[in-house]
């Protein structure tokens, strides 16, 4: 099976001494990808500036001008985690191009993987804010992409953090489901089991918050036994994975005990998610040590691409496994009063 | 109008939410309102931890001492977010905070510029009245 991924560009100059989201990120994830000597199975296609027609399906039309407007004075600090140089927002528009080149690319041959490796990452950011370090929701627009063309588009976010501005984009969204696991509480203080869409999507965002320590066994019991019988019920025509490996035990933004074996385990059940082959994308989202980064995107790749990985051992035994079911009957719960509330209305 | 019972401040310890927090316990004592001041603590802030819950700052004592405001009635949080969302956040339970206010720029922050404003973002989406306090403002 072949990977495609998006022609690195030059991203040197969206940089902050110092931050934790800095160009060597990219650079872990292209040994990565190098790492798994694909040969002639490893495709990449032509980076691509997004446009704003593609932007504007997720981003409102003010956010973009000032952010552009912003970048092109200068940059600086937008808030006290996010910061844009003069050249971030040309960079950012690169990084949500990106996928859709990969989609493309998938879409003809039927076939493969797509890996999007490309910074900043996009998940926190809202239709009209940056925030989390990213300035343009990336695996958004490819979504949003998909939607257009008629496409039922499953998000699955294992980033550590939860994807606060991707579930606010696709919040009232029925064609698009929106499944994150995350460490809670933590930054962005969103992503609890109680939020499950807007009226016109209710079940289609699914929460897995986790409490510091947990480990790989309790999230994939988590994502099979809350998200499974929801992804079932979807039917997705294709997968996006908001892949952010800052859930790994070695990364320093969080208390999460991941291994690089999980990433793998976690990336075999998510590729059982999709119809078929070429119609599952991975997005670099965050993942600051880099070894455990290199390391976890290698161990994804390897059990996406249907290869074995006899890397890092798997984790388990953390704390969380109790909490699963209660969340499920607590999901359960909110949506019943939801859908009751409903008929009271529709009935006055 | 309804009295405000609960004022919430942003507070990133620069010199502008100081100016905040002391125009919110100046406030407080006319209303006979509680001041909620909450410190949101970013995703970065996960290395270093600037503030605990549950230990409010000396500054903010200090300043309350100074405007003579009952520290039984100040509460001190931190909770995970941006700024704009968090304060936001304390409009609703279990807060319910019923005024919300700001320093006019946070830590860091250009002057002058639209994007990244929390006191913008916050009175754009606030559910309740917000007071932007300008960081040159003095009590008379």
């Amino acid at each position: 099976m072949v990977l495609v991924i998006n022609e690195t560009i030059d991203d040197s100059s969206h940089e902050d001494a110092g931050h934790p989201e800095r160009p060597d990120r990219l650079v872990a994830a292209r040994t990565a990808v190098d790492d798994l000597h694909l040969g002639d199975d490893l495709v990449v296609v032509p980076a691509r500036s997004a446009t704003r027609e593609e932007l504007v399906r997720v981003h409102v039309g003010n956010y973009l001008d000032e952010l552009s407007a912003y970048c092109y004075s200068g940059g600086g600090d937008i808030d006290q985690d996010t910061y844009a140089t003069l050249n971030s927002f040309a960079i950012a528009k690169y990084a949500a191009g990106s996928g859709l080149a990969v989609i493309d690319e998938l879409r003809r041959r039927d076939d493969g993987v797509g890996f999007v490796a490309a910074r900043p990452p996009g998940h926190h950011a809202l239709a009209g804010r940056a925030m989390g370090f990213c300035l343009l929701n990336n695996v958004a627009v490819a979504a949003a992409a998909l939607r257009s063309q008629g496409e039922r588009v499953l998000i699955v976010d294992w980033d550590v953090h939860h994807g606060n501005g991707t579930q606010e984009i696709f919040w009232d969204v029925p064609e698009v489901l929106y499944v994150s696991t995350h460490q809670w509480p933590l930054f962005p203080g969103t992503g609890s089991v109680n939020e499950v869409g807007g009226r016109h999507a209710t079940d289609r965002t699914v929460n897995i918050p986790l409490p510091a320590g947990a480990t790989g066994d309790v999230i994939r019991r988590g994502i099979d036994e809350i998200a499974g019988p929801v992804i079932d019920a979807f039917k997705p025509t294709w997968v996006l994975v908001s892949a952010g490996f800052d859930a790994h035990r070695e990364d320093p933004m969080a208390d999460l005990r991941l291994t690089s074996g999980d990433f793998a385990q976690m990336a075999r059940d998510v590729s059982d998610f999709a119809p078929q082959p070429g119609r599952l994308v991975l997005f670099l989202e965050g993942g600051y040590d880099l070894r455990a980064l290199r390391s976890s995107i290698h161990a994804s790749l390897s059990t996406a691409l249907g290869q074995t990985y006899d890397g890092e051992s798997s984790s388990k035994g953390g704390p969380g496994t109790e909490q699963i079911e209660r969340m499920r009957q607590a999901r359960r719960s909110t949506i019943e009063l939801l859908h009751a509330s409903d008929d009271e209305e529709s009935t006055r | 109008m309804k009295p405000f019972f609960n004022i919430a401040v942003g507070y990133d310890g620069s010199h502008d939410a100081k100016v905040a927090a002391r125009w919110a316990m100046e406030a407080a004592k006319d209303f006979g309102a509680v001041v909620t001041i909450v410190h949101a603590m970013g995703l970065r802030e996960h290395l270093h931890p600037k503030y605990a819950t549950g230990v409010t700052p000396p500054e903010l004592i200090a300043l309350a001492r100074e405007c003579a405001f009952d520290e039984s009635g100040l509460h001190w949080l931190v909770s995970d977010g941006d700024a704009c969302s968090v304060l936001l956040r304390m409009a609703s339970p279990p807060i319910n905070a019923n005024l919300l206010v700001v320093g006019s720029r946070g830590e860091g922050k250009r002057e002058g510029l639209l994007l990244g404003s929390t006191s913008l973002e916050v009175t754009e989406h606030a559910p309740v009245p917000v007071v932007v306090v300008p960081s040159r403002h003095v009590e008379r």
